[in-house]
């Protein structure tokens, strides 16, 4: 498998400015130094708690936000410095599915809009029929009718709306879709509809994935590797039975040791790692492992020196300074 | 017991109800508003009297007849026989009338004598003698003009062929010829209103159109574009909004000279402003939005984001702020017309109205109420119908 997408050393850090004349400056490391890779056809899942630069890395990906280092490369080709006119092509092949479903669709525009700004913008239809009939291609694709088409996004439930989002991403035929947390802001039952319909599409068309969220047993259930963040950081990546059934980061393990077991006996004899403390604010994250502060394991060289991925066996990685 | 329902006797029951627009959600909720309703038929009226009244009042807005000056709407009308009436000026002259109520104009005078204090009409053949000497004899020496002898029938006497007729013995009548009176000139009030009228709107049109074009686009950029640009862009709009309105009509006088091009030139210099930071402050909330980020994401071009996706959702506040900035331009072309920066003569606007009434005040209240009050109904429409645009256009009620 060759690799669709490969991210090195990304960092995104975001500048406030405070102060007379505003002369101080500080940095938001929304992402620092992450570096990954997603091939034809693979599901990438990316978890991490709240506010650990997952999202922010998706739209960096995206070019959304313009990356601060670091370097892109979809396809074989460096889109990192692409203007927005070089990046057209590309925003043909990558596509997002934002979070929010009632803030990701515009409600002064019809389904029909909505779904047809994509096939616009990138001229994918010759004719108005045949844009019409994409447009309801789609629509029956996600589960919806395609007489929806002429109505407005607050006529459909969450899940609907979702399903619209979807079809907005899947109408240039993308090889790519950044999954910013489809399925967050949705209920348990629609959750298992939209990530079952995202797997089918990735049968039948061969998408790649970027999977970002938090739910984990949603991430196992449909990604091939898991990429685990914490504080703008990636600290450790592996497929994902290894991840999940040997987590090798004292956060990874924290964190997975938090998924509920439906099965009272297990549920009860499993050892729950609690983390102390707070997240660290990422203005001002502590020096060396951002995760020392509340790590079990805290050694001396976890305070000076950053542990960088190092790859244990194959192609699982850890940045920890226990494995060195 | 329950049997699954034969699919096929269900037949095609699908919902195809044809859904509302957004201008149609809007339409229906304003109907409801009476306040609104009242307001848009007002506008509509005032629009329609100012575009075609002035075709069907059968005066133009300069023509003057001095003879007929100073004629209020309603007149008392005195009985000289024969079917003649006359109506008696507070200038001390008579005017020949119909028992209808048009004015005939002024009768042939025989003699005019200024000594004596009389003035000898000849009517259809008889001879009216308007006698207002008892005026003086009723005031004695020193004594101020009061409200008990302001009355002008205790100041003049009618001999009708010598014979004194009952002056008290007056009707009432609207006046047929002129309906909302003369001005100082002669000139027909009404027509001269809806001249103003025309001004007005012309004004609060030019005001709004700016508005939309101008204000919109200089905040819908500096909104989208943020960081350097805005802030210089509207670091401008700062400057502009801190200079004196008043300053830059005077000042753009000594460039042009004064009139409608001036009042208008200034409106759109000045009115955009407010316009142009409530919509950079609307598209600085939408652009974080993800259905943004959805279009950036597809590749659509800035303008189509600006044009498409954030003017249409601040669409709502920026309509509400086009209607209420109508009834302010109106309101600031009267005042610099009143203050004398408008319209000049014989060209009339409400303020130049107003203020050629304000010498006649007391005599004749009539000419200062008129645009008076067309200014008031047109700001009140104007604002009842923004109060009741903003009602339903709120979004809070949509969801």
């Amino acid at each position: 498998m060759s690799n669709l997408l490969e991210v090195q050393d990304l960092k995104k850090y975001f500048t406030k400015t405070s102060g007379l004349l505003k002369k101080t400056e500080q940095h938001v490391k929304a992402v620092d130094n992450v570096s990954f890779t997603v091939a034809h056809g693979e599901t990438l899942g990316l978890v991490g708690e709240s506010g650990c630069g997952k999202s922010t890395t998706g739209r960096t990906i995206l070019k959304l936000y313009q990356p601060t280092s670091g370097k892109i490369v979809f396809d074989g080709v460096d889109i990192t410095n692409f203007t927005e006119k070089q990046m057209l092509p590309y925003r043909k092949k990558m596509q997002m599915i934002f979070q929010d479903p009632y803030a990701s669709l515009n409600g002064r525009m019809t389904i029909s809009d909505i779904i047809g700004e994509a096939i616009d913008t990138h001229k994918v239809a010759t004719s108005a029929k045949d844009r019409d009939d994409m447009i309801a291609n789609l629509l029956e694709r996600v589960g919806l009718m395609k007489d929806h088409a002429s109505r407005y996004p607050h006529e459909f439930s969450g899940g609907q709306r979702q399903r619209i989002g979807i079809a907005r991403a899947l109408a240039v035929n993308p090889e790519f879709i950044i999954c910013d947390e489809p399925i967050s802001a949705l209920d348990v039952s629609i959750q298992a509809q939209v990530v079952n319909m995202l797997e089918e599409i990735q049968r039948k068309t061969g998408v790649g994935y970027l999977f970002i969220a938090h739910d984990l047993s949603m991430v196992k259930h449909i990604s091939n590797r898991i990429g685990v963040m914490y504080l703008g950081q990636l600290v450790e990546i592996g497929d994902r039975d290894k991840v999940y059934s040997n987590p090798e980061h004292p956060y990874t393990k924290a964190l997975l040791s938090a998924i509920p077991i439906p099965d009272p006996q297990s549920e009860k004899s499993k050892s729950r790692i609690v983390l102390q403390g707070d997240v660290p604010s990422p203005l001002n994250p502590p020096s060396g492992c951002h995760f020392r502060t509340r790590c079990q394991y805290c050694m001396k060289i976890c305070k000076e020196v950053e542990p960088v991925l190092q790859t244990l066996e194959d192609n699982h990685q850890v940045a920890c300074h226990l494995f060195s | 017991m329950w049997e699954p329902i034969n699919k096929d006797l269900l037949g095609g029951a699908q919902e195809t109800r044809k859904s509302l627009t957004y201008w149609q959600d809007v339409w229906r909720r304003l109907r409801q508003n009476i306040m609104a309703m009242t307001g848009l038929i007002m506008i509509i009226t005032i629009a329609l009297l100012a575009v075609f009244g002035p075709m069907f009042s059968g005066f133009t807005y300069s023509e003057q007849n001095t003879a007929l000056a100073n004629i209020a709407p309603n007149i008392e009308l005195t009985s000289i026989g024969d079917g003649d009436y006359v109506f008696v000026h507070n200038d001390y002259k008579l005017i020949n009338a119909t028992s209808e109520g048009e004015l005939l104009g002024a009768p042939e005078i025989i003699e005019d004598n200024k000594t004596a204090k009389f003035i000898l009409y000849n009517i259809n053949g008889k001879e009216v003698k308007f006698d207002y000497s008892i005026a003086q004899k009723a005031r004695t020496k020193g004594s101020k003009v009061t409200e008990t002898n302001s009355d002008m029938k205790t100041k003049y006497d009618i001999y009708v062929d010598g014979q004194l007729i009952d002056k008290y013995d007056v009707q009432s009548i609207w006046n047929k010829t002129y309906l909302l009176g003369t001005d100082n000139l002669g000139r027909d009030v009404w027509t001269r209103v809806l001249y103003g009228a025309r001004i007005s709107l012309t004004v609060g049109l030019v005001a709004s159109v700016v508005n939309l074009f101008i204000g919109v686009l200089y905040g819908g950029i500096a909104g989208y574009e943020g960081g350097k640009v805005d802030n210089i862009m509207m670091r401008i709009v700062d400057i502009i909004n801190s200079v004196p309105l008043l300053l830059i009509v005077i000042l753009l006088m000594v460039v042009i000279e004064p009139g409608l091009q001036t009042i208008i030139l200034t409106i759109g210099l000045v009115y955009w402003v407010g316009m142009a930071r409530l919509v950079r402050g609307q598209v600085l909330s939408l652009k974080e939005q993800e259905f943004v980020l959805a279009a950036r994401a597809l590749g659509v071009s800035k303008a189509k984001i600006v044009i498409k996706h954030l003017i249409p959702n601040a669409i709502g506040p920026i309509v509400v702020s086009m209607m209420m900035s109508i009834p302010s331009a109106i309101f600031t072309e009267a005042f610099l017309s009143f203050i004398g920066l408008g319209v000049s003569a014989p060209e009339a606007s409400w303020g130049t109205l107003a203020n050629d009434a304000l010498g006649g005040i007391r005599s004749y209240p009539y000419q200062l109420i008129v645009p008076s009050v067309a200014i008031a109904l047109t700001m009140f429409a104007f604002n009842f119908l923004g109060d009741g645009l903003r009602d339903a256009l709120d979004p809070r009620l949509r969801k």
